[in-house]
């Protein structure tokens, strides 16, 4: 496999092209909503790449290698030697939607010699467990699924994807990899601490939050946030919410604010809240934080099976809640990966609204939020 | 280098090379903001965090204190009831001891105790059953069925292994009686409940004696007797008989008539005691009420055992009395059946016996009498007879029939002596001599006598006025008191002259009750009728009578115009005409049957001969032709 990162910036345009890496088979970028809400950054892509499935989203910002940026959309190009693409995608208009629409996709995409779905979905309008749930249900839970929610920095208005045509929203992508030589790693891990007494979710509905023992969600969260209150959903990222099963106390899922409804008292988040289930605010150390991504980009380079001389690339998939509470120092954990992955590895991601990948337990795909999900594609060696 | 302030100064790099200062001091400043930022977020939450905690602690606290009361309270009620419980037991009646699945003593009332002698003191908690019915046992309290303390201990374990509650009667060394139950509980062990019921089961058993027993001479009564005649006969297999005698004393009730009922009881005491001393001890002596005793003589080898023993008996009933300075010789009648030959049921047996005990008083008392099996046809056919005997008035099967009495001096009939006759539908005319006693025994003879009277007088009433009519009366009819009225009455509805009424009676009837029979006779007398004295000269023949009472006229028995012309009957029937002439009597000569005896009577000095001679009984229309040669009153019969 090839790999080589691509940037766009206003003041140089597109960088980084080779012609020595041959035929380019995927293209994935991400960029601000700003950036990519002309089609222009897309059609470039296509011109150049006229036979790559291309792919790209919205975000919260970009990880490129070692950097985070706002400003420049990150690019990476992607040839395979013996694997075969598949690229699909499809609308969708409300988080009701997600898990049929989750079901249409894995239609779309099944196969025998199926080895992993990749993608990338809209942020605002998914019910981001559900529709992993539907697209599992068809490909099963054999196939790893790795991806992101699609972001709007901190504005959470709207969030664009494309897949072969200019990034738009209310859209889902999907790709496909197949073949036996295809390698996919995966890790994803938070760092985040449970703190505070546990509580019940006492009234819900899918991915919205009513109550908490008896009393709306959203007067804890404006409590504890204190004056940074006026900043939610955006400043909801700070406390994720621990859910888990009482009946299945070691698998929980951490959830992140997607919105608010300041009337209703409710709180819509990135995937289901169970009613009946617990809950517990959880708070983010950086040293912690950064040692989480250190842990995901290490399960992925270790799930990434192959001899010396493989030939990878890395897709990091990053919280936007991450970003917000470590600052500027959000570089230590993009240092913390590039150290665990080490430089051969060219790096590509971004800041999104939800993080898709296997659950370090029980290895079913899964939504995941406030986590740093690295996902490693290759070939095996001598490919 | 810090990392973060290298990426800050590549950031503020400007494409000269140079560091943009402002830049750069931007950064830096937002950098130590987000640290300020971030380490008031992290104390916030953490305040915040220890406020909510220390809340929740506080309404854990209020909780466990809650929890804390409740379950005060609680174990104060259980203390109540704990002591209510206590007391409850402690108050019991009956003893109460409850064991665990690991036979260990749990808890025991004050009642148990008592009932075992176990003192207060002592503490027996968690002791095992073993030990404690050992401890029992030296107390001499062991149950007398069970030869050790183990044999009790296993007996009690299997009793609880059935799962089901069992009862037991217990009769303990020491002589008590202890009814108790054994419940077994959920967790394997059992609770037993103990009651003392000496007392009662002494009364039970007193009660049952007085039941089967006779409450004067404590020996056994009818329902024993008959239990075991039962078991007696049963043993008694093929090869021995056994005897059932059936005795009653003569003449007791006169006894205890006339030295008083303390007497009478002493004295079928002391016959209770002989006759005891009589039999062998595996028979039964029973009484079975007012003087009448039974005795079961069992595994005889032969008829005359039961006769020897019926003779002992005699003699030793027979040999004196002393009651208490009253010496009192009794008589027994004793009735024999021996089984199987006489019966071979309890009841058959003591009836036949009964049987034999009417012959035995009919040949003369002071005897004995086997069964025949003619007693019991003879008692059938008296049965009968008696049935028959009580609808023959209703079916007026009775008649009268008359025969004339002829007064020697006028030749002439004098009356007519009206004689009751019964047609038998089956047997044809049954004799008065059979009847008569029969109609006496069962109270119907005060009804025939009516009807008799009644009858008599209205066929005397179609005859000529100087013909009387002679009727005979018994002795209940004379006792009774009510026959003056009657005849007064059927008198006056007759319009027969009283005069012409001739009432028979004999002398017996005067023994039997002198006083009323002397009253009846002085009314008769008032009223007109004439008296005749029948039978005279057999019997009693008290010539006090012929003082005593207001007779017309004497009836020489035929059995002495049939001995003539022996010296000695004539001398008699001489004396008696004599008598009667001076006393004013008449005497009619009873039975003359041929000229001779006719001629004899008269030389003899009767006035009046009756007998085949003269005519036999004959109808009432008969008579009435008799009277009427010439059909000249034509009267019609009354019937």
């Amino acid at each position: 496999m090839r790999a080589y990162h691509l940037s766009w910036s206003p003041a140089e345009g597109w960088k980084g092209e080779s012609s020595e890496y041959g035929m380019t088979d995927l293209v994935i970028y991400f960029g601000t909503r700003e950036a990519l809400a002309c089609s222009e950054r897309y059609k470039e892509l296509h011109n150049r790449f006229p036979e790559a499935h291309i792919l790209g989203c919205s975000t919260g910002g970009q990880i490129q290698d070692d950097d985070v940026t706002d400003e420049s959309i990150g690019a990476i190009a992607l040839g395979f030697e013996a694997t075969e693409l598949r690229a699909t995608c499809q609308p969708i208009e409300g988080p009701i939607e997600s898990y049929d629409c989750g079901a249409k996709l894995g239609r779309g995409l099944a196969a025998e010699d199926l080895a992993g779905i990749f993608i990338l979905s809209d942020g605002l309008k998914v019910n981001g467990s559900a529709l992993v749930d539907g697209i599992s249900s068809v490909v099963g839970h054999g196939v790893p699924l790795t991806g992101g929610l699609a972001g709007d920095g901190d504005a959470f208005q709207q969030t664009l994807v494309g897949c072969n045509a200019p990034p738009q929203p209310g859209c889902v992508a999907a790709v496909g990899f197949y073949g036996n030589a295809v390698r996919i790693g995966h890790g994803s891990a938070g760092g985040w601490n449970v703190f505070g007494p546990r509580r019940v979710i006492t009234r819900s509905e899918g991915n919205i939050l009513y109550e908490l023992d008896g009393t709306p969600a959203l007067d804890l969260y404006e409590h504890y946030l204190g004056e940074e209150a006026k900043g939610l959903p955006g400043t909801g990222l700070l406390f994720p919410l621990r859910i888990s099963d009482p009946d299945r106390p070691n698998h929980d899922v951490v959830r992140t604010i997607l919105g608010v409804d300041r009337e209703a008292r409710t709180m819509t988040f990135a995937g289901d809240m169970p009613l009946g289930w617990c809950a517990q605010l959880m708070r983010g150390n950086i040293d912690r934080l950064a040692a989480g991504a250190a842990e995901a980009a290490r399960n992925a380079r270790e799930g990434f099976t192959g001899s010396s001389g493989y030939t990878g690339a890395a897709i990091l998939v990053s919280c936007i809640g991450r970003r917000l509470l470590m600052g500027q120092r959000i570089i230590e954990e993009v240092e913390a990966v590039a150290s665990e992955l080490g430089d051969s590895i060219p790096r590509l991601g971004f800041y999104s609204y939800g993080e898709i990948s296997p659950h370090a337990e029980s290895g079913a795909s899964e939504l995941h939020n406030q986590t740093m999900t690295a996902t490693v594609i290759g070939e095996a060696a001598g490919v | 280098m810090d990392k973060l302030f290298q990426k800050q100064l590549e950031r503020s790099r400007l494409a000269s090379g140079e560091v943009d200062l402002a830049k750069l001091g931007e950064l830096v400043s937002e950098a130590y903001r987000e640290a300020a930022q971030d380490r008031r977020r992290s104390d916030r939450s953490i305040e915040l965090m220890i406020e909510e905690l220390d809340e929740l602690n506080r309404g854990l606290e209020c909780e466990v204190n809650r929890q804390t009361a409740e379950l005060r309270a609680k174990r104060a009620e259980l203390e109540i009831q704990n002591s209510r419980f206590h007391a409850a037991l402690e108050h019991m009646t009956h003893g109460l001891a409850m064991f665990d699945s690991n036979t260990r003593l749990v808890i025991c009332n004050r009642r148990w105790r008592q009932m075992y002698s176990i003192p207060e003191s002592e503490d027996l908690s968690g002791k095992p059953f073993i030990e404690i019915v050992e401890k029992i046992s030296r107390g001499g309290s062991l149950p007398h069925r069970f030869s050790s303390p183990e044999a009790y201990v296993d007996y009690v374990f299997q009793q609880v292994k059935t799962g089901e509650a069992s009862f037991g009667l217990l009769d303990l060394n020491d002589g008590r009686t202890f009814a108790v139950t054994w419940q077994p509980t959920q967790d394997g062990g059992w609770v037993s409940i103990h009651e003392d019921v000496t007392d009662r089961r002494r009364a039970e058993q007193r009660i049952a004696h007085i039941a089967r027993h006779d409450a004067l001479t404590n020996l056994p009564n009818r329902l024993l007797l008959l239990d075991r005649l039962k078991e007696s006969l049963k043993e008694a297999g093929d090869r021995k008989y056994t005897a059932v005698l059936y005795l009653d004393l003569d003449r007791f009730k006169t006894i205890n008539d006339t030295l008083g009922h303390p007497v009478g009881d002493a004295l079928l005491k002391a016959v209770a005691s002989r006759l005891w001393n009589c039999v062998k001890s595996r028979d039964t002596v029973a009484r079975l009420g007012g003087d009448e005793f039974a005795i079961i003589q069992s595994r005889i080898n032969n008829r005359n055992e039961a006769s020897n023993l019926a003779s002992r008996i005699c003699g030793a009933i027979n040999a004196p009395f002393d009651l208490d300075g009253h010496v009192i010789v009794a008589d027994v009648s004793i009735g024999i059946a021996v089984a199987p030959g006489d019966g071979n049921e309890p009841n058959e047996l003591l009836k036949n016996a009964d049987l034999a005990l009417h012959r035995a008083k009919a040949a003369g008392r002071g005897t004995f009498r086997f069964f025949e099996k003619a007693m019991d046809d003879n008692m059938k056919a008296r049965r009968a007879l008696e049935v028959d005997l009580r609808q023959a008035l209703e079916k007026q099967q009775f008649s009268l029939a008359y025969q004339p009495i002829v007064n020697l001096a006028q030749n002439r009939v004098s009356s007519c002596e009206a004689l009751l006759r019964w047609l038998h539908p089956e047997r044809g005319l049954v004799s008065p001599a059979e009847f008569i006693p029969v109609a006496e025994e069962i109270g119907l003879i005060t009804d025939i006598g009516e009807w008799v009277l009644r009858q008599a007088l209205a066929d005397a009433a179609t005859w000529p006025e100087s013909i009387k009519v002679s009727i005979n009366v018994s002795p209940t009819q004379l006792t009774s008191g009510k026959m003056v009225p009657l005849l007064i009455d059927v008198l006056r509805e007759t319009q027969v002259v009283p005069e012409r009424v001739e009432i028979e009676i004999t002398e017996e009837m005067l023994v039997l009750n002198p006083d009323a029979s002397q009253k009846t006779l002085q009314q008769l007398r008032k009223v007109g009728t004439r008296i005749a004295l029948d039978d005279f000269g057999t019997g009693y023949s008290s010539l006090i009578y012929l003082c005593r009472f207001p007779f017309d006229k004497i009836k020489i028995d035929r059995s002495f115009v049939k001995s003539l012309p022996e010296h000695e009957p004539a001398a008699i029937i001489a004396a008696i005409t004599s008598l009667a002439r001076s006393l004013d009597m008449i005497t009619t000569a009873e039975g003359v049957e041929t000229e001779t005896q006719l001629k004899q009577v008269q030389a003899l000095g009767c006035t009046e001969i009756q007998g085949y001679l003269v005519s036999k009984p004959v109808s009432a229309e008969e008579i009435h032709r008799m009277l009427y040669p010439k059909g000249s009153r034509q009267v019609a019969t009354a019937s």
